[in-house]
């Protein structure tokens, strides 16, 4: 398991999800996380403070999770952040231009507690987090 | 005269008036149609007529997703609750054990038996707290259905704006003077949904009496 300090940012417009997310963080040993409404706010926010790992929804208001994930990506500070979408688009063409833009992984909701489970473990393995 | 024929009498009127209607609605629509044409307004309404069945599959996705959420939160209690309620009659009984024994002389056998129930008891409160948890874990999961279903709603709410916007232009392009001036005079409108958003609209009673005090009421 990945230090449990590790600094999440939540990226939903809707707030349930958001509490979900978090809950199911909480429940998974990462208790430390906060959370955004859309792309801009959390840009906002990244560039701000510190964090370790963004979980974003792609289909927001103002930017979407992909839009941020292109800012994230082209920012020096920010580059190297893990990225792992959560989102309802399931279409093919959405997981190839998330994979392009530099997701570190692409959950397609409704999403069960293990799969967010196996994600994270996944990417916390490939960047040598755990 | 008797009964069947008045009755026949009506079904006869009923049946001229609806062939008036049925050949009124077939003009209005082959004149709707050649306006339509005529503007290149078709290709929206054929694109409007197209989205509707779209519509039908969409609201049928959210009454299943929402039916599937009530079920597994509905189920998920009627695992945890015998689960609770095992838990509070376990301790409540082990509670009077306990007191009777504390005002009894000391027993060591008695003692060993109330400590052996003791710790039956905790070890199945292990397992039942576990499993309640387990359904109360399922509770929230079962609320992810309202960030998809509220999606589809909003897309829903766009398309029938669009429509609504469509149809308005159509009708202000086509209504006769007589029509336009009648839709305006109504005065059973129902409560206001948006009463905020209007400003001939009053949104709370007092808007209401100083408009009734500024006519001298």
């Amino acid at each position: 398991m990945a230090d449990q300090n590790l600094k999440f940012l939540v990226v939903d417009d809707f707030s349930t999800m958001r509490r979900i997310v978090r809950n199911l963080l909480k429940e998974l040993g990462y208790s430390n996380a906060d959370e955004a409404e859309d792309g801009v706010i959390a840009l906002a926010k990244l560039r701000n403070e510190h964090f370790d790992f963004v979980v974003s929804d792609w289909n927001m208001p103002n930017m979407d999770g992909l839009v941020l994930l292109q800012n994230i990506r082209a920012d020096a500070a920010l580059a190297s952040l893990p990225v792992l979408m959560v989102t309802a688009e399931a279409k093919k063409e959405n997981i190839i231009a998330a994979a392009q833009a530099g997701a570190n992984g692409y959950i397609v909701k409704p999403f069960t507690a293990a799969t967010l489970d196996e994600k994270l473990v996944k990417i916390f393995e490939k960047l040598g987090m755990k | 005269m008797d009964d069947n024929s008045s009755v026949a009498g009506i079904q006869n009127n009923g049946m001229a008036s609806s062939d008036a209607l049925l050949s009124r609605v077939g003009h209005l629509t082959r004149t709707l149609h050649d306006s339509l044409s005529a503007l290149g307004l078709d290709k929206t309404i054929q694109e409007a007529a197209q989205d509707m069945p779209d519509v039908t599959d969409r609201l049928n996705y959210v009454v299943e997703m929402t039916e599937k959420a009530a079920q597994r939160v509905l189920n998920a209690t009627d695992m945890a609750i015998p689960l609770q309620e095992r838990i509070t009659v376990g301790a409540s009984s082990l509670l009077n054990l306990w007191e009777s024994f504390s005002q009894s002389p000391f027993n060591e056998q008695a003692y060993r038996e109330k400590m052996e129930a003791t710790m039956c008891f905790l070890r199945e409160t292990v397992a039942d707290s576990d499993a309640s948890k387990r359904q109360l874990m399922d509770i929230m999961m079962a609320q992810d259905f309202q960030d998809l279903t509220g999606q589809v709603i909003r897309k829903i709410i766009q398309l029938a704006h669009n429509l609504e916007v469509q149809l308005l232009q159509m009708l202000l392009d086509y209504a006769p003077l007589e029509i336009k001036r009648e839709t305006n005079a109504g005065l059973l409108n129902g409560p206001q949904i948006n009463p905020q958003n209007k400003e001939d609209i009053v949104s709370d009673q007092g808007q209401v009496d100083d408009l009734l005090s500024s006519l001298g009421f």
